[in-house]
């Protein structure tokens, strides 16, 4: 048995459905042009021209990539049903095109024992639309004192392991979790930031000068990313860094990737800190308040290029929603964490691909291949075989984010209001379209 | 002339452990008569131990020689008198023997260098504790039918081998007996370099069992291990789970070892620990007379059986 694995999923789903005439691009199968593809038993079965099934869904126009996976995401149950709940979070998952999820850790209570991963991974399987892995704390109330644990929490059913929310400030005690996280057999997802010298709420820049905030420096993300990167290096345990913001961080991620071989290191960035920057807290709005803070234009411009070189391996959204209650205040005041699931691809495609610094093939490489590729199971792919994990887009249709059109239980998204283009049409996971917007088109031609 | 000194197993061969346990059996058997009758063996402790320092006087004694005891409380070590400066004085005073426990690493070796008695090692810090393994070894040779009986059986190390001396004797001192050694912990109680001892190390106890364990030597976890400023184990019901023993273990016929003190329900379930399959009340009972042989053979007094 693989622990972890997501069994939210029914293994069979409708037989024979064939998605008709998509542009179908998934750089991990080197797939790239119009065909069909037939899905069954919850699986790819078959792609190809002129493929027959006993259902058809027309997708001429459309562009098919593999279901997109989102390895960082706060779903905050159990605890916190006000602002998101499973049933919520994967509705907008799904909505984004993401048909896996890991969920993030830090909620009340945290999810540091057994019995507590047993409790979240049965609502998982009544609730979540897509496949939803559990992250455990990787030391108990995420405090960075007491290990967690692990080997116990694996066989509850628990995927891998963070603190996220809070940086270990002490190297001591990361390195041993890293060494007992590597024996439980579970990745270590590492938020990367250094208490002592992360004192603000904003970043440490010119905009926080101007507009009178207390400002965190880069440093405080670039001395925690260096410790945890040599760790990893010196452990051998498998460490993703998480929401890399600022140009020195990739670099350090870049350099260990280069140059240490015994570093088994993934990072990624999130869609924020590749389209915004920290020009927004001008507005001393808490809408824009997030963790880590958005960052000046210098390091936007760094960490998109490491996203583009492969560096960083891929996107994640650190999907945060919060009550209104919590935003609708001064920055200083307010609770840091944006949403990320609905917006992500088109965000991502609006500013970088269509502004011509990432490819269409890059982008959805770094949503789908990498991160599937990081949580297994055949993730990430259209291939015979593989899970039926699949996302219908409409590259052509712009849309105006709205707080009430979205299908997150909270409204705190930095792009409302902004106009995108490219939409998620359908999601498919398992087989199953578990977001449908394309408007009945099911055919009954064999 | 220069006596001879035990300080470690490290380079131990097959005939020097069996002229200790051939030695130690002949002092098992029955009185011997005092071997060490006119000699002077001095225990210095620098680190508590009753047991270990029991278990040395007792040896001492039975085989007739004077013993002169200094522990860590209430004597000059306790202020602090160094290393070195208590060797010699011992020396001065004419000690044949000095039973040496410190908790630093090498600290026999050292001391061995300042004195002309013989010096035993009675457990240095991390580094060694050659009379565990010795009197292990004269267990699991009267378990098993004698010393020969031990070549190829296999014995599983369990725990937290990175801050045991124990198992730093018990390793080289079972392989050169001709057993196949693996160790079972978590990369937390192990050195970096886990590979050090070109040993297999398996994740759990039942691996052990699937690995065909004849013996399982589980060593004692302390308790700041879970707590402290860089935990290492994550709580008792996990270490249990994976790196204790518990009766399920039994059943293949796998004997159980513990240097002891045992923290009862976390390296060994309390049901277990005076099943018939633990060896520990025979390690303690093995005590003695292995520690009378060392002595003897330290010093140079070879016995002869009292006539019957
Ligand atoms: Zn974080
Ligand atoms: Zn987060």
């Amino acid at each position: 048995m693989t622990h972890g694995a997501p069994t939210n999923i029914p293994t069979h789903g409708p037989d024979d459905l064939v998605v008709r005439g998509a542009h179908v691009l998934d750089p991990a199968s080197g797939l790239d042009g119009v065909m069909d593809v037939r899905v069954s038993g919850g699986r790819v079965a078959e792609v190809g021209e002129g493929l027959r099934g006993t259902r058809s869904l027309d997708a001429d126009g459309l562009h098919l990539f593999p279901g997109f996976t989102d390895v960082h995401a706060h779903w905050r149950t159990p605890g916190r049903e006000d602002e998101e709940t499973v049933e919520t979070g994967s509705a907008a998952a799904a909505a984004g095109g993401f048909t896996g999820v890991v969920m993030m850790p830090n909620t009340d209570p945290v999810i540091d024992r057994p019995v507590v991963v047993s409790g979240l991974v049965r609502r998982v399987e009544g609730e979540s639309r897509v496949r939803a892995y559990v992250s455990a704390a990787l030391h108990e109330g995420l405090k960075g004192e007491r290990l967690t644990e692990m080997r116990l929490m694996r066989e509850a059913g628990a995927f891998c392991v963070s603190d996220d929310g809070l940086g270990t400030q002490s190297a001591g005690v990361l390195r041993n979790a890293m060494l007992y996280a590597k024996d439980a057999g579970m990745p270590v997802i590492l938020h990367c930031e250094d208490h002592t010298l992360a004192t603000g709420v904003v970043h440490e820049g010119v905009a926080a000068a101007l507009a009178g905030l207390p400002g965190s420096p880069g440093s405080a993300e670039d001395v925690a990313t260096a410790t945890a990167l040599v760790l990893a290096a010196e452990t051998g345990a498998r460490v993703h860094v998480t929401h890399v913001s600022t140009a020195l961080s990739a670099a350090l991620v870049g350099f260990f990737k280069g140059n240490v071989p015994g570093a088994d290191v993934t990072a990624d960035t999130t869609p924020h800190h590749l389209t915004l920057t920290d020009e927004l807290v001008r507005t001393l709005e808490g809408m824009y308040r997030v963790n880590p803070p958005l960052r000046p234009e210098g390091d936007r411009l760094g960490v998109g290029g490491a996203l583009r070189d492969g560096i960083l391996d891929f996107v994640a959204t650190d999907h945060a929603p919060h009550a209104s209650e919590e935003k609708d205040l001064p920055l200083e005041e307010a609770a840091p964490g944006f949403l990320g699931h609905e917006t992500a691809f088109s965000a991502l495609y609006t500013e970088l691909v269509l502004g011509g610094h990432l490819s269409l093939e890059r982008l959805v490489g770094a949503m789908a291949s990498a991160p599937g590729a990081w949580v297994g199971d055949g993730a990430g792919r259209i291939a015979e075989g593989a899970p039926a994990d699949l996302a219908l887009v409409d590259l052509s249709e712009e849309w105006t984010v709205r707080g009430e059109g979205l299908l997150s239980r909270s409204g705190n998204s930095p792009y409302i209001g902004r106009s995108l283009k490219g939409r998620i049409v359908g999601t498919m996971v398992g087989g199953e379209l578990v977001q449908d917007r394309t408007g009945a088109r099911f055919g009954s031609r064999a | 002339m220069r006596a001879r000194n035990l300080l470690s197993l490290e380079e131990t061969s097959r005939a020097e452990l069996r002229e200790v346990l051939d030695l130690a059996r002949e002092h098992a058997a029955g009185p011997l008569d005092r071997p060490l009758a006119g000699k002077t063996v001095c225990l210095a402790f620098f680190e508590a131990s009753t047991r270990t320092a029991v278990s040395f006087e007792l040896a001492a004694r039975r085989a007739g020689a004077d013993v002169i005891s200094l522990s860590e409380k209430g004597s000059s070590l306790e202020k602090g008198e160094g290393l070195i400066d208590t060797v010699v004085t011992l020396d001065s005073l004419g000690a044949d023997a000095i039973v040496l426990r410190h908790p630093a690493a090498g600290a026999a070796r050292i001391a061995a260098l300042h004195t002309g008695a013989a010096v035993v090692n009675a457990g240095d810090g991390r580094g060694q504790h050659p009379t565990q393994a010795l009197l292990d070894l004269h267990a699991l040779s009267d378990r098993f039918g004698g010393f020969d009986e031990l070549i190829g059986r296999r014995v599983a190390v369990v725990g937290d081998v990175l801050h045991s001396r124990v198992a730093r004797s018990v390793i080289p001192a079972f392989r050169a007996a001709g057993m196949e050694l693996a160790i079972v912990a978590p990369r937390t109680l192990l050195p970096l370099e886990a590979d050090a001892w070109g040993l297999p190390v398996l994740p759990s106890v039942d691996d052990a069992i699937d690995w065909g364990a004849d013996v399982l030597y589980a060593l004692r976890l302390q308790k700041e291990r879970m707590t402290g400023g860089s935990p290492r184990v994550p709580s008792v019901p996990e270490y249990a789970r994976y790196y204790g023993v518990a009766k399920r273990h039994l059943a293949a016929g796998a004997l159980v070892m513990h240097p002891g003190p045992v923290n009862r329900g976390v390296e060994v379930a309390g049901d277990v620990v005076l099943d018939a399959s633990s060896l520990i009340p025979d390690q303690v009972g093995s005590g003695v007379a292995v520690r009378s042989a060392v002595l003897a053979l330290t010093m140079g007094a070879v016995p002869s059986r009292v006539a019957a």
